[in-house]
């Protein structure tokens, strides 16, 4: 077990983060408990927890679109307060803009932040020919494949290179296949421009295989209950053959144990 | 890309296509063909229904002195205007309601009174405002489609994916920003639509202006012939309103087509 408490030198900070919605109101949703945790520097950082627990609420907060009920996130030593683009945010659906081509759709975070039309197309350019989407530049998403439209998702966040990104269970609308297509292609992505990481899942291969460690969350109002650290190294991070590693069926016992997972069905 | 086309069915000689077309004339010719017949063997009474052969000989009359195209024309300028008009400033204040979310809430209550209301109700009252001429008819036209445009727009706008707008505001991207780049876009297919409903808006405005106080255009046209019983000149009337309709709605799909995305 690693130990979830932040560091000094953890590129984000959560502290005591607390949520509760409709708090005035006669019943209100306390969402998120509180939460401590540190996300260090490159690192991939997954975190899994029973449906509704609050991790969507809590990447809301640490985007800074909505502020927590108590405690504080901090991104590179500065405090979150509102929305100022200081991380990139990788929505639970695409999110692609319809009336959008490919290319456009990926210059959209650096035209927010005024970067010239002709350096973002550089850019957009560049991400989408390096990760297999040249000649589909003016295509418009709704021609494209589930798994082409999240690739083109994640080249969005990644247009404006943040170094902290947020992944709302970027892959739970694909099929199987392109799942662990996509898993391997943004882990190696990830690894190759050293970015820090949140990545919530439902899948706990998933968790294993792209993440360095994982935090499982209990049910809501979700606390940290615990933190693993997956001691895989790179080269055994395939998403199909560590299927066969015993080390992943270890984890994947143990983690699907805690995982209060309600048998209602 | 592949485009879907009805493929032919295995067997059938000819296309669906023509068998439509074919089936659209037929409708036509057995409609009037039918609407002679009764009238020649007195099913139906002339002075109530007109005669399809009447028509033919006063749409040739009124086209050759020049009253059916003058009509025409007085009656589609009116619709046109109003129409412009109505849906560019009824569209522009619908999406500014957004921008503006407490203007919105305070408005809210009296835009959906007014939007409730049949807006042709309205007509007497403009009428009063802007006298008998064709302004008055540009007037009811145009504030029926303002109201139709500012409602489509303003609802276009409301049911925008929320989660759009928090990836916008976790780019970091102003109210500005989002308004323009993505509400705006995404509001386009209700503006259209809007637009659609307003072809038809239009023509009711300037047309029942006309019925009310008028001295031409093609409602004029067929409320005066209506009173002298000349029911032949109505139906010309009224077939020019229909032809009047498919030319504004035609420029609607092209208009749509330049719109959409
Ligand atoms: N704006 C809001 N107002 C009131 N309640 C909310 C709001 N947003 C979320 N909630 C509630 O907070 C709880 C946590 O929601 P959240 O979306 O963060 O969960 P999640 O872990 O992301 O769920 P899932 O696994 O289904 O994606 C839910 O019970 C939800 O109904
Ligand atoms: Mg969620």
């Amino acid at each position: 077990m690693g130990e979830a408490m932040a560091a000094d030198g953890d590129v984000l900070i959560a502290s005591g983060v607390g949520m509760v919605f409709n708090a005035d109101s006669a019943n209100p949703v306390r969402a998120l408990g509180d939460i401590s945790f540190g996300l260090r520097k490159s690192e991939v950082l997954a975190i899994v927890g029973p449906s509704g627990c609050g991790k969507t609420t809590l990447f809301n907060i640490i985007a800074g679109l909505i502020t927590p009920s108590q405690g504080s996130v901090s991104v590179n030593g500065v405090q979150v307060a509102g929305a100022k683009g200081h991380v990139g945010y990788m929505l639970q659906k695409d999110m692609l803009l319809p009336w959008r081509s490919v290319l456009d759709n990926v210059t959209l975070g650096l035209e927010v932040r005024g970067v010239s039309r002709a350096e973002s197309v550089e850019i957009a350019h560049r991400l989408i020919t390096s990760y297999g989407l040249g000649g589909f530049e003016n295509a418009k998403p709704a021609t494209l494949s589930g798994g082409m439209r999240q690739r083109v998702a994640f080249m969005r966040t990644l247009a404006f290179d943040p170094d902290v990104i947020l992944l709302d269970e970027p892959f739970s609308a694909l099929d199987f296949q392109t799942r662990l297509l996509l898993q391997g292609e943004v882990q190696r992505i990830i690894r190759e421009r050293g970015k820090s990481v949140i990545l919530v899942t439902h899948d706990i291969g998933e968790a294993i295989t792209m993440a360095d460690r994982i935090v499982v969350m209990t049910n809501r109002p979700a606390t940290v209950k615990c933190v693993h650290t997956i001691e895989l190294s790179d080269s055994e991070r395939d998403p199909v053959t560590i299927r066969t590693n015993p080390l992943y069926n270890q984890y994947f016992n143990q983690i699907w144990s805690e995982l209060e997972i309600r048998r209602e069905i | 890309m592949t485009i879907a086309v009805p493929a032919r069915q295995r067997g059938s000689l000819v296309s669906p296509w023509l068998l439509i077309l074919l089936g659209q004339i037929a409708l036509t010719i057995g409609f009037f063909g039918l609407w002679e017949i009764a009238i020649r063997a007195q099913w139906l009474p002339v002075y109530l229904y007109g005669q399809p052969s009447g028509i033919a000989g006063k749409f040739v009359t009124l086209i050759a002195d020049g009253s059916l195209i003058q009509s025409t024309l007085v009656t589609g300028f009116e619709s046109l205007v109003g129409f412009v008009i109505g849906c560019f400033f009824g569209s522009v204040a619908g999406l500014a309601l957004w921008l503006t979310p407490r203007l919105a809430l305070v408005l809210r209550p009296f835009i959906v009174a007014i939007n409730g209301l049949p807006k042709i109700a309205l007509a007497p009252l403009i009428i009063v405002w802007f006298g008998i001429g064709i302004e008055s008819k540009i007037a009811v036209a145009a504030i029926i489609t303002f109201i139709v445009s500012l409602m489509t727009a303003f609802s276009g706008a409301q049911e925008v994916d929320q989660d759009l707008i928090r990836l916008m505001r976790s780019l970091g991207a102003t109210q500005r920003q989002t308004f323009v780049k993505i509400v705006a876009p995404a509001t386009m297919p209700w503006i259209i639509s809007g637009l659609r409903l307003n072809v038809g808006f239009a023509l009711i405005g300037a047309v029942v202006g006309e019925y009310i106080a008028a001295k031409q255009g093609l409602g004029y046209l067929v409320y005066y012939a209506g009173t002298l019983y000349d029911l032949n000149a109505v139906w010309v009337g009224l077939f020019a309103l229909m032809l009047l309709a498919l030319v504004l709605d035609y420029a609607v799909t092209l208009l749509e087509r330049w719109l959409s995305w």
